[in-house]
């Protein structure tokens, strides 16, 4: 799988769930809509995004999608399309998420961040686990083993649906 | 060798996975009306009549409650319908509350077991030596449908508080004075053991409170041994001490990082900032080095006294200090006297509500002139019930003060109840102090 596009160069540290999708637009029982509501919660977000016409994979700093377990951040983002998030470094539910909706999470040191901010266009290997600013040299990420499978071929809830006799034979024996 | 965190985890890893993934067993899983249905609805279009075990679960109607517009009305109806079809104990309107307030409160959570909700501050529970904590949707829906999440095995940070609270300052100080000294994003990959003299004097609802805050800091969740305080508080509510697990570190317990705080140290805090660690003491200034973008934010300079920052609103309520105690703590400021700013005070459940009104706290409130409300999550994230205007200021003692938290282009200010209701007094962030009022109580009536 191969992640291709234009960066929207938010830079920032601590991008909470809150400013990707602010708490009064979570009251849908679908995922309809979320997408028109992405980053209004940000100083200067909405702007960003309409200076960054086509940008598909977010850039920002450390601890991205901090805050409330709120899945809809992740749903808002492939609403309009993001497919990967560089940051210095996520929390832990938003990391979660991005792997169980396909958004690839590339974690590369603070120093690298803004020349993928700068960058026309960025490519993400996703099964090569690397990741390129332009035509620079391509720079190697982590994946967690398991989820990445989750990018690749969805199948999350399968699954787990798949453990459940494993589960229930655990906890008859526990 | 083994941290309290550790024994929980080696008894619930059902199995491991690959990447160091673990497949860990939830004895709980509460559901609440924002971020149920998404999932609920699509295992049970795939999946049918699927779910784990029914009685494992809990349903909490909390986050915008009663509804307020056709699109929550919609929400929370689908949660209560589903909870009937799937033959879930719901808790609605009129018996519920905050689902992290319930929770202990109906005895669904025991030591030495697992809960996840797909709620950031399901950390809350932790209080009670259990492993607590917040998921997604969909990993939600895959511990309702298979009884286990995929988990990474979080590192374990010792957070020993020595001494005791001086008397001035709450669980919610020392929740504050633990995320600036390990920083916000500083517990992210580690589950707090809060330990220590100072840890072991606090009640239930005050561990609830410190817990609570866990994830302000980053942190997977934070725990606290059970002990004698657990086990009466426990004893009220439930039924099957069997059930109850009071696991405790191995005196040789092996920590990937430690920090101390010293609890005798620890003052009154506020926060200045647009995250819960950018805090300074109440008679202290906005720190040299604070971060432009939230001075921007929240129209501060460095060098700005605390005391004088002037308010728009106070509120009282949400998961981190709404339970009886918060209350006596606002009360105790707010009797005999007038507040000068709206000023909501929301109780974290029903039972909460129905328990200060047998001791007149609601009289307290109603003659300061505060709204008292019944229990919902409220304006702490901005849904209903108090949301801010752009460029409101409000102190408040919930748990996040980000950028528009708790309305478009608000303010957010936490403190603790007791703070948070001498600012209400002075329409300025003041303390108990300013206004005369003796510093604690015991029995108020």
């Amino acid at each position: 799988m191969i992640v291709t596009g234009k960066p929207l160069p938010l830079r920032r540290a601590n991008v909470d769930t809150d400013q990707i999708i602010p708490a009064r637009y979570l009251t849908g029982i679908d995922t309809e809509g979320l997408g028109e509501h992405l980053f209004t919660g940000m100083a200067g977000g909405a702007e960003l995004l309409a200076e960054s016409p086509g940008a598909n994979i977010v850039v920002a700093g450390e601890n991205f999608g901090c805050g409330s377990s709120r899945e809809h951040a992740a749903w808002a983002l492939t609403a309009r399309g993001f497919r990967a998030v560089i940051a210095s470094s996520f929390a832990r539910i938003f990391l979660e998420n991005a792997y169980t909706n396909a958004i690839v999470p590339v974690v590369v040191p603070d120093a690298m961040i803004e020349g993928f901010a700068r960058a026309r266009s960025i490519t993400i290997d996703v099964a090569k686990q690397t990741v390129q600013a332009d035509d620079e040299a391509p720079v190697a990420f982590e994946l967690d083993e398991l989820r990445k499978q989750f990018i690749l071929g969805g199948g999350f809830l399968p699954y787990l649906a798949s453990k459940i006799d494993t589960v229930r034979a655990w906890q008859h024996a526990r | 060798m083994r941290s309290l965190f550790d024994k929980i985890w080696d008894a619930h890893v059902v199995e491991e996975l690959p990447g160091g993934n673990a497949l860990v067993f939830m004895d709980r899983v509460v559901a609440h009306e924002i971020t149920t249905p998404q999932g609920a609805i699509a295992i049970e279009k795939e999946y049918g009549d699927c779910l784990y075990d029914r009685d494992r679960i809990v349903a909490v109607n909390d986050h915008v409650s009663p509804a307020k517009d056709t699109a929550t009305a919609i929400q929370a109806q689908v949660l209560r319908t589903w909870a009937k079809r799937q033959g879930i104990r719901l808790y609605d309107i009129g018996e519920g509350g905050i689902c992290h307030v319930i929770v202990p409160e109906r005895g669904y959570v025991t030591p030495g077991s697992t809960v996840c909700c797909g709620d950031s501050h399901t950390c809350t529970l932790g209080a009670f030596g259990a492993f607590a904590l917040g998921i997604g949707t969909t990993a939600q829906a895959g511990a309702m449908l298979a009884g286990c999440l995929i988990l990474q095995r979080p590192k374990v940070m010792r957070v020993e508080v020595k001494g005791e609270l001086h008397p001035s300052a709450s669980a919610k100080d020392l929740a504050l004075a633990v995320i600036a000294e390990i920083g916000f994003r500083g517990g992210t990959g580690y589950v707090l053991e809060y330990t220590g003299s100072a840890i072991d004097s606090l009640d239930m609802e005050q561990r609830m409170t410190l817990c609570n805050m866990a994830i302000e800091a980053g942190a997977t969740t934070g725990i606290i041994a059970a002990d004698g305080v657990t086990a009466a508080y426990l004893e009220k509510t439930q039924e099957a001490p069997s059930d109850w697990l009071f696991l405790r570190a191995d005196r040789d317990a092996r920590y990937a990082a430690s920090v101390t705080i010293d609890g005798n140290a620890v003052r009154p805090l506020v926060t200045w900032g647009t995250n819960p660690g950018e805090n300074a003491p109440i008679d202290g200034v906005v720190p040299v080095g604070a971060a432009a973008a939230s001075l921007d934010y929240m129209d501060l300079r460095v060098g700005d006294k605390m005391s004088e920052i002037v308010l728009d609103q106070a509120f009282i309520g949400s998961c981190t200090n709404s339970r009886i105690g918060d209350l006596r703590e606002a009360a105790r400021v707010l009797r005999g006297k007038n507040v000068v700013i709206p000023t909501i005070i929301t109780p974290g459940s029903q039972a909460v509500k129905r328990a200060a009104e047998r001791e007149g706290l609601h009289e307290i409130f109603q003659d300061a002139g505060a709204l008292w409300t019944h229990s919902s999550c409220g304006p702490c994230l901005g849904m209903s019930m108090g949301v801010l205007a752009p460029g409101m200021r409000c102190i408040s003692s919930s748990n996040r003060n980000f950028q528009g938290r708790m309305g478009d282009g608000g303010r957010v200010h936490l403190a603790s109840p007791a703070i948070v209701a001498a600012s209400a007094l002075l329409g300025r962030i003041a303390s108990p102090a300013d206004i005369g009022a003796p510093i604690r109580e015991e029995a108020l009536v």
